[in-house]
């Protein structure tokens, strides 16, 4: 018997390992469960190593562009001069509007509480398995992150939101291109509202549209409703690209989300409902 | 503890190169399997136990980079580097040609596992990324069979 064993020590060796992750995997379902603390350790033991890489190659890349590759600074100079005089513009006329709502030191104020809110971040790690789904940024708890905080890009256009894990200096962003994200949206133009999830494949799906809504068109703008609780409203989605009835009860509607993944690079975690600021 | 150190930080190279990847292009990370490399490396090196073991923890590294089950690359590269280190007792796989074919078995395995196991736990079929995904076997099996060939010239120059 103990012979038998022996030789068969590499099997059930190969065996225990499959059980322990099998007892991993079934832990895990039904899913959209808590993570579990090994899994907590090991993305805190290897997210540093890419924080790292991350880095270094901004560092480089920094240094390269300041010392070495010159070319076309001088055109993107003076695009830039030229696009911070408008934004100055607008920024004034945007302050002068806001003064309506009181007096300038309170704008001040509310002004400087939306800058703490907004915490820029870069993008360290994409999804293994499906980089549609989730991506992993340099911020985390010791940046006051915290699970549902909403994810937007440069442009101010929906992300996704923060889930678990988050270790100390990373959080994982779910984006709503996964297919297990729900985000409440309405249709900017005549208001009709529906659920939005990711379709895996980088675009998302508007569901619960009935067949027989004919408001909304190719081309109508998708904002966020609010009322999931998560994610605040009227924050740019995407917009409608393509509407097919089908033979069931609910129209398939495909929406392109406005972020784009080859500007995936930075984003920003909102902390707070900027609007309950104004 | 000498015997881990090699391998750890293999596993650190790995995520260093991963993450190198993704920053120059979202394509390579699908096309070049680095965790596997090292599980099969080693597994050629120390064997099959070793092999799983080391299968089992890439697994779950590369698990911790996803959404999803954690577990489930883990599974496809316990019996990955378990059969790396199995065959490979059996089988001399050092010549190039022969060393290339092993890799894309292996890892024409793994992704049918993968997927399998995939499918049996969401009810959905992997995304290939426009068939992206079905030039990993390729790809890794030739960039691992190159290294693993390199590595055999260095040592043997060492050697001497």
């Amino acid at each position: 018997m103990l012979n038998s064993l022996k030789k068969r020590k590499n099997l059930l060796i190969l065996a225990a390992l499959i059980f322990f992750q099998l007892v991993l995997v079934s832990f895990q379902v039904p899913l959209n469960g808590e993570e579990s603390l090994f899994e907590k350790i090991i993305i805190s033991l290897f997210c540093p190593v890419q924080h790292g890489v991350i880095s270094i190659s901004q560092q480089v890349k920094r240094n390269w562009r300041r010392y070495f590759y010159l070319r076309d600074v001088n055109i993107q100079n003076e695009e830039l001069n030229k696009e911070i005089f408008f934004l100055r513009q607008e920024n004034r006329i945007l302050k002068n509007l806001l003064l309506e709502f009181g007096n300038k030191k309170e704008v001040q104020e509310r002004l400087e509480k939306t800058y703490e809110n907004i915490l820029p971040c870069r993008v360290i790690s994409m999804d293994a398995s499906n980089y549609y789904k989730s991506v992993i940024v340099n911020k985390g708890i010791s940046n006051g992150v915290k699970k549902n905080m909403i994810v937007v890009d440069k442009h101010g256009n929906l992300v996704g939101h923060i889930i678990e894990p988050i270790s100390f200096r990373e959080a994982r962003v779910q984006l709503i291109t996964d297919n297990s994200c729900g985000v409440s949206v309405f249709s900017h133009e005549k208001k009709i509202l529906g659920i939005l999830t990711g379709d895996g494949k980088g675009q998302c799906i508007l569901k619960y549209i009935l067949v027989t809504e004919e408001n909304i068109n190719n081309g109508d703008k998708i904002l966020t409703s609010g009322f999931d609780e998560i994610f605040p409203p009227e924050i740019n989605v995407g917009k409608v690209t393509s509407i097919k009835s089908t033979a069931g009860l609910f129209k398939e509607i495909e929406v392109k989300p406005y972020f784009d993944f080859r500007e995936l690079d930075k984003l920003a975690i909102i902390k707070i409902n900027l609007k309950d600021n104004f | 503890m000498k015997n881990f150190i090699k391998p750890f930080f293999a596993i650190i190279i790995a995520v260093v190169i991963y993450s190198v990847f993704f920053k120059f292009s979202i394509i390579l990370p699908q096309i070049i399997n680095v965790f596997s490399l090292v599980v099969i490396y080693f597994a050629l090196i120390k064997g099959e136990v070793f092999g799983a073991c080391l299968g089992a923890f890439c697994g779950l590294v590369q698990d911790s980079f996803s959404l999803g089950v954690f577990g489930v690359a883990g599974i496809a590269k316990t019996i990955t580097g378990f059969l790396a280190g199995y065959i490979s007792k059996r089988i001399d796989v050092g010549p190039f040609v022969r060393n290339f074919l092993f890799i894309f078995i292996l890892i024409c395995l793994e992704l049918t596992l993968w997927s399998f196991l995939y499918f049996f736990i969401f009810s959905e079929r992997i995304n290939t990324k426009n068939g992206l995904i079905f030039l990993q076997p390729l790809v890794t099996g030739l960039l691992g069979s190159t290294l693993f060939h390199l590595i055999q010239i260095i040592q043997k120059k060492e050697k001497y």
